[in-house]
């Protein structure tokens, strides 16, 4: 599909991109009218919002949700030691 | 609020540890490296204790210590290994549409809701599995962008790249993420539920 001015491959870069930095005005609605006719642009786009939204959701729970992992005991006694010499 | 009281020194790494260690491998993917990490925090934290206010919690203070421990060290590796995976790595992303720009793999529809999503932990291991497929240098920019809510300019700062090749690394790594989202998660997803 190539609507408008920018095709899809375009179209998902400027997407991306405009989750980084504000888009000129151009890109913008060249992104707008794009989506109007093109049902994947729209699905990728709300795709990358969703991946947004839900990587966050993992920083902010990291502890529930990264799979547990525990300092060695040889760690935990290293760290505790040189803590302890300062 | 009550306000928040340092508790002694000693019981720090029975207490935060294993979360500092957590949050460290998370992002660093080594574990002596990660543990080097956790020590150091433990370490400067005891120094600037003084300076502790209260105004946070114990682990959000030792938390934000760590932070920036590992921009640190990233910024080192930096500048050590000056690697351009722009150039190096094959772009995928080609494979994803023809000549014209048009898609040849089409984005099924995921017909997900984010507020189930964050509750799975199948999830969380899927999304995990998928950005260790990403290079080193990609799941980074991604985690600092999206995981740790840095903007562009604070991470061409931390990787010594220009803004144009934080977006496109970005790029590239969303595309190469939510294609493997797709078919690791959505597509089985969706499998499952004609059936």
């Amino acid at each position: 599909m190539n609507h408008w001015m920018f095709n899809c491959k375009e179209v998902t870069y400027m997407v991306s991109e405009s989750l980084d930095r504000r888009l000129p005005f151009f890109k913008r609605i060249g992104i707008r009218m794009h989506l109007l006719m093109c049902k994947f642009c729209s699905r990728f786009r709300r795709q990358l919002l969703l991946l947004k939204e839900v990587s966050r959701a993992h920083g902010t729970h990291l502890e529930q949700f990264e799979s547990p992992v525990t300092l060695s005991p040889e760690a935990r006694s290293r760290i505790k030691q040189t803590m302890q010499q300062h | 609020m009550p306000e928040n009281r340092i508790s002694d020194p000693e019981t720090w790494v029975d207490q935060f540890g294993d979360y500092l260690y957590n949050y460290a491998l998370s992002r660093i993917q080594n574990p002596s490296t990660a543990e080097d990490m956790v020590q150091e925090t433990f370490l400067a934290a005891l120094r600037d204790r003084g300076n502790f206010k209260g105004l946070s919690t114990e682990r959000t203070w030792l938390t934000s210590i760590l932070k920036h421990k590992i921009i640190d060290h990233f910024r080192k590796m930096s500048r050590e290994h000056p690697v351009d995976d722009l150039d190096s790595a094959t772009d995928f992303t080609e494979d994803l549409f023809d000549e014209k720009g048009s898609w040849t793999l089409k984005p099924s529809n995921w017909n997900a809701n984010p507020e189930k999503l964050v509750d799975r932990k199948e999830f969380w291991e899927i999304l995990n599995h998928c950005l260790s497929d990403l290079s080193k240098r990609l799941a980074l920019a991604f985690r600092l962008r999206e995981i740790d809510g840095m903007n562009c300019d604070e991470i061409c700062n931390v990787l010594k790249i220009t803004p144009s090749n934080c977006w496109v690394m970005l790029y590239r790594a969303r595309m190469s993420i939510r294609r493997c989202l797709e078919i690791k998660w959505f597509d089985v997803k969706a499998g499952e539920g004609s059936q």
